[in-house]
């Protein structure tokens, strides 16, 4: 009897670590432990408070510094910290820019676990960016993400110190975190119509989108070669007057003479 | 086999007489110096340019009829395109040394106008222009404008979003001349943009209008050239009335035949291992998708910038309306290139000198015309730099807003500064250096009593061999 | 013969140096044309094409460049310039050709000149006539768009486009329903906090719920779709030269080229609730043109 119980538990415990967290469900609790949420707390204590106020839901600890309450919780940190852009490297530039993350990824789930409970939004997005799923995302990607990110996720400036990054180097989860949270100068919903977070239309919204900037990575997508920053025709120019013209008039002054 | 090529040209000159022409032609001298190859690295581009672009002609397909892409790009499978970008994706991806003939052709058109402005500025650094060579000038600014409409007709063609907000653009522009603006735009166009009509008519004008005044000027200006025979710098045995040189044969045509073949190795380079105009990355033209960021091919760059540098101020008079982008995309072109055109006759009149050059200055020789044409390539500089603002601002961490403020008043001061700077050097430069005709067998340094220096000419002696 | 023999030993160091180096460059531009034909039925490379090409094409400069440099022999020749005008006497016999055998006809005041002149000047003229038919009159298309009054708001994909498609600071982009992807309709939907507009009183009314205002999209500069929203400080900027749009403020042009505001769509709720246009634009959209300000 009691053999027949481990091995039971036994199989539910293997059962359970072994099947995904995923489904169609949107949500992913980030583990419940509670050792993880002390742990959170007192990370947010050591790291975090001096600017964001002592209570990641109350007010901040400066008027330009904003309180974590309706910034796009769980999802928010999780996509700050794990690209580095969170804590604030010195004043300098401007808080888009992506970084070294300053935290291991343990760290980073604890934080993400207080900080959601804390202001009572713990959701994670669950992507699934599929292959097939790449045309659909273009399209809505032209819609939504090519004004300001570029067609090509080459980013582009936003004017002041604002810019829309590259996002020829980033993962889908920071696709679909940047799109829940609306981070910066983004719009909330990344610009897609009828966003809803919970909503089965747009996680496959989400995914499609997620694809696309996956397939930014690709070898067809430059097959021409070295895509030089993928700027477009200025560093194109750039390369025919420095390279191009260059080794020509190189090639001049070896064939010509020189009086 | 030598037998043969003598009956072959026994067999043409019973003909056609082209014995004594030839070997009068094959004896012609060319002077030697390396920046006289510049328009010859311009003119092989656009050996490279008819070539490739007669290739991609084969497949190019100038309709904006809607199809369903199938081709291997993935993200664009499904995707209504209009046939015209289809066509370039087909060649891009389907068709064996389709890509390379595309990048290849777009690299050509890249350095071919680099060609052409960097011997436009050694023609006039060194006062080439001048008489009797006016008409040739005004012909190769021609040619600067031909090759500026081919590089923009050719890249508008494959219906792409990049090039298309270019076109909404050149629109826009088109609609700001005054008084006869919309009538002109909605005949070049068609009708209102996107008006469906202007690929197929830019491929008119890129495959057939501008390649044939461009083939036939660019034959006159050669042939100017070979009758007024080309210019010379001064040095030992050079006068105004001789050219001293390479023959055309054998000297001239091996280097000749070089330059062609490292102009096409390094285009060949650039277009096998260099992405340019990834049109499957931009995706297809619709008028209201816009993409970031968004420039023109360089060429057309200093437009883009000079629209960028403003001002906002439009006019209104008697309810007519003169559009804020009537100063820089009409005005400034007109007046700028108006300036370039009539240089030969307005630096006549400044210098009242009237009489035929054969030898060419240095650019120190005439401080004034070098300081003048720095001026200008310095305004031109700042509007390329503009037109890349919000590049260079993500790269230099600075605000568009920042640059572009620091950019108009730059316009407004660099100019004079140049124009002081590069005088004021060229005026030392040439108290300290003795012009080249004088020196016969080399210079000598000599101490002054006030403690300075001063180069004394050699005279040839038999322990100075010449 | 004995030249021959004569010519090859008066060949330095340098010159067997350079026809050395100059068949290696030769070799090379053989062998990258065998691997350009193996790439090419094996389906080909652009990298490797390119690569190749430039080695044949290379190669074989290198070598022209060595014999034409190294192994002509310099010959210095001089060439003198002959005089380029015809002079004085040659133009009068040119004139006088020309001259010669037209007859009394060509006197300057013959009737005959002038009306031959005048026929040129219509035929002239009447050249001109095909390059008419290229593009229809501008007529009022240039001040007119598709939205009309109880137009209902459609996206690019024809879809309804409701209140509640715009989450606040959200945005996108609208058309009239029957004209999705008309390039002249093409507007913003943008949703602002309440409270946060300040227009006057009736371009307010035409935001319903004072929260949902529309722009026309095309930048009122050169004509590029202003899709760059800034969620933060509630502004528009365009991406091709940088005008910036301020969206509480009748989008009036803040910074950049642009002189003209975006001109604002007029928006209204129908029976149903469902978002329609109240009419077109207030003015025309787009950049300036001459009779922009004429009816």
């Amino acid at each position: 009897m009691r053999r027949t119980a481990i091995l039971l538990g036994g199989i539910a415990l293997l059962a359970l670590l072994l099947t995904p967290a995923a489904g169609t469900a949107t949500q992913q609790p980030p583990g419940n432990s509670p050792a993880l949420f002390a742990r959170g707390r007192e990370l947010y204590q050591q790291a975090c408070a001096s600017c964001h106020g002592p209570d990641p839901a109350g007010q901040s600890a400066y008027a330009t510094v904003p309180s974590l309450k309706d910034v796009g919780g769980a999802a928010a940190v999780d996509w700050t910290l794990r690209t580095g852009r969170m804590p604030w490297k010195d004043t300098v530039g401007p808080v888009i820019e992506r970084g070294r993350p300053r935290f291991g990824d343990e760290d980073i789930r604890a934080l993400t676990v207080y900080i959601g409970r804390a202001v009572g939004d713990a959701q994670l997005p669950n992507v699934q960016p599929s292959q097939d799923l790449v045309p659909e995302g273009r399209e809505l990607y032209g819609q939504a993400c090519s004004a300001c990110h570029g067609m090509n996720g080459a980013g582009a400036a936003l004017g002041g110190a604002n810019i829309a990054p590259s996002l020829q180097n980033v993962s889908p989860q920071d696709v679909a975190e940047a799109i829940k949270i609306g981070p910066g100068e983004m719009p909330v919903g990344g610009g897609l119509p009828d966003y809803d977070f919970n909503s089965g239309e747009s996680t496959r919204e989400v995914n499609a989108i997620a694809a696309y900037v996956e397939s930014l990575k690709t070898r067809p997508y430059n097959r021409g070669g070295a895509p030089i920053g993928g700027k477009g025709p200025v560093p194109e120019g750039f390369v025919a007057w420095v390279i191009g013209l260059g080794a020509l008039i190189l090639a001049a002054r070896w064939i010509g003479g020189r009086s | 086999m030598t037998t043969m090529i003598e009956r072959t040209l026994k067999y043409v000159d019973e003909r056609l007489g082209t014995a004594s022409f030839a070997r009068r032609a094959l004896r012609k001298v060319f002077p030697d110096h390396w920046s006289f190859l510049l328009g010859e690295i311009a003119l092989f581009c656009l050996v490279v340019l008819v070539f490739t672009g007669t290739f991609l002609t084969f497949f190019y397909n100038p309709s904006v009829r809607e199809v369903v892409y199938d081709g291997p790009y993935q993200p664009l499978q499904g995707q209504e395109v209009s046939a015209a970008y289809d066509s370039v994706l087909r060649l891009s991806f389907e068709v064996r040394a389709g890509l390379l003939m595309r990048q290849v052709h777009h690299w050509a058109a890249l350095v071919f106008v680099a060609a052409i402005v960097i011997h436009l500025c050694r023609v006039f650094f060194t006062g080439a222009f001048r008489r009797p060579r006016e008409v040739n000038w005004l012909i190769g600014i021609v040619l600067l404008f031909l090759a500026l409409g081919e590089g923009f007709t050719g890249y508008s063609l494959p219906d792409d979003l990049l090039s298309g907000i270019g076109l909404r653009i050149f629109y826009s522009v088109t609609l700001a001349i005054p008084v006869v603006g919309t009538w002109v735009t909605y005949l070049l166009f068609g009708g209102e943009f996107p008006a469906g009509d202007i690929i197929s008519r830019l491929f008119v004008f890129h495959v057939m209008l501008l390649p044939a005044l461009l083939i036939g000027l660019v034959v006159l200006h050669i042939a100017v050239l070979v009758l007024q025979k080309h210019t010379q710098f001064p040095g030992r045995g050079r006068t105004e009335r001789n050219v001293v040189g390479k023959r055309l044969w054998p000297e001239q045509t091996f280097k000749s035949v070089a330059l062609l073949l490292f102009t096409t190795a390094v285009l060949a380079l650039l277009g096998g291992l260099a992405q340019i105009n990834p049109i499957w990355q931009y995706g297809q033209f619709r008028p209201f998708d816009v993409t970031s960021p968004a420039q023109p091919d360089w060429y057309i760059g200093f437009l883009d910038g000079a629209l960028r540098l403003g001002p906002p101020w439009d006019l209104t008079l008697f309810g007519y309306t003169i559009s804020e982008v009537f100063w820089p995309a009409i005005l400034f072109p007109g007046i700028a290139f108006g300036i370039l055109m009539l240089w030969p006759w307005i630096e006549r009149r400044l210098t009242k000198d009237y009489a035929e050059h054969h030898l060419l200055d240095r650019p120190r020789d005439a401080p004034a015309r070098t300081a003048t044409g720095m001026a200008g390539l310095m305004v031109f500089f700042i509007m390329f730099l503009e037109g890349g603002n919000d590049i260079f601002g993500v790269l230099l961490n600075v605000s568009v807003e920042a640059i572009t403020r620091t950019l108009q008043w730059g316009l407004l001061i660099a100019p004079v500064v140049t124009w002081l700077v590069t005088f004021w050097f060229c005026r030392s430069l040439k108290r300290s250096r003795v012009h080249p005709a004088r020196i016969s067998a080399g210079l000598r340094l000599r101490r002054t009593a006030a403690g300075g220096y001063e180069t004394d000419p050699l005279e040839p002696t038999s322990s100075n061999p010449e | 013969m004995d030249v021959d023999r004569e010519q090859e030993q008066a060949l330095t160091a340098d010159q067997r140096k350079a026809e050395r180096a100059a068949a290696v460059a030769f070799t090379v531009a053989i062998l990258a044309g065998i691997g350009l034909f193996v790439v090419y039925f094996s389906g080909g490379q652009t990298q490797l094409e390119g690569v190749l090409f430039c080695l044949i094409l290379g190669g074989l400069g290198v070598g022209v460049a060595l014999w034409a440099n190294r192994l002509l022999g310099a010959h210095e020749a001089v060439e003198e310039r002959h005089e380029l005008t015809s002079g004085a006497a040659g133009r009068e016999a040119f004139e006088h050709a020309l001259a010669e055998e037209v007859g009394p006809t060509l006197a300057r005041r013959s009737v005959l000149v002038k009306l031959l002149a005048g026929a040129g000047g219509a035929l002239g003229l009447a050249l001109l006539l095909p390059v008419l038919s290229l593009g229809p009159a501008p007529g009022r298309t240039l001040k007119e768009t598709p939205w009309r009054r109880g137009s209902r708001l459609v996206d690019e994909t024809g879809r309804q486009v409701t209140l509640a498609s715009v989450p606040e600071d959200g945005f996108i982009t609208v058309f009239p329903e029957g004209h999705a992807g008309s390039a002249d309709a093409q507007a913003l939907l943008i949703h602002v906090p309440a409270g946060s507009l300040q227009l006057p009183p009736d371009r307010l009314a035409a935001v319903p719920h004072g929260t949902h205002v529309a722009y026309s999209k095309i930048c009122t500069h050169a004509g590029c779709p202003v899709g760059l929203y800034r969620a933060t400080t509630r502004s528009l900027l365009c991406p091709c030269h940088q005008s910036q749009f301020d969206v509480l403020d009748g989008a009036k042009p803040f910074f950049g080229p642009a002189a003209r505001p975006l001109p604002q769509l007029p928006l209204g709720l129908d029976d149903q609730g469902a978002l329609i246009a109240l009419g077109d634009f207030y003015e025309p959209v787009g950049p300036a043109f001459w009779d922009r300000e004429k009816p």
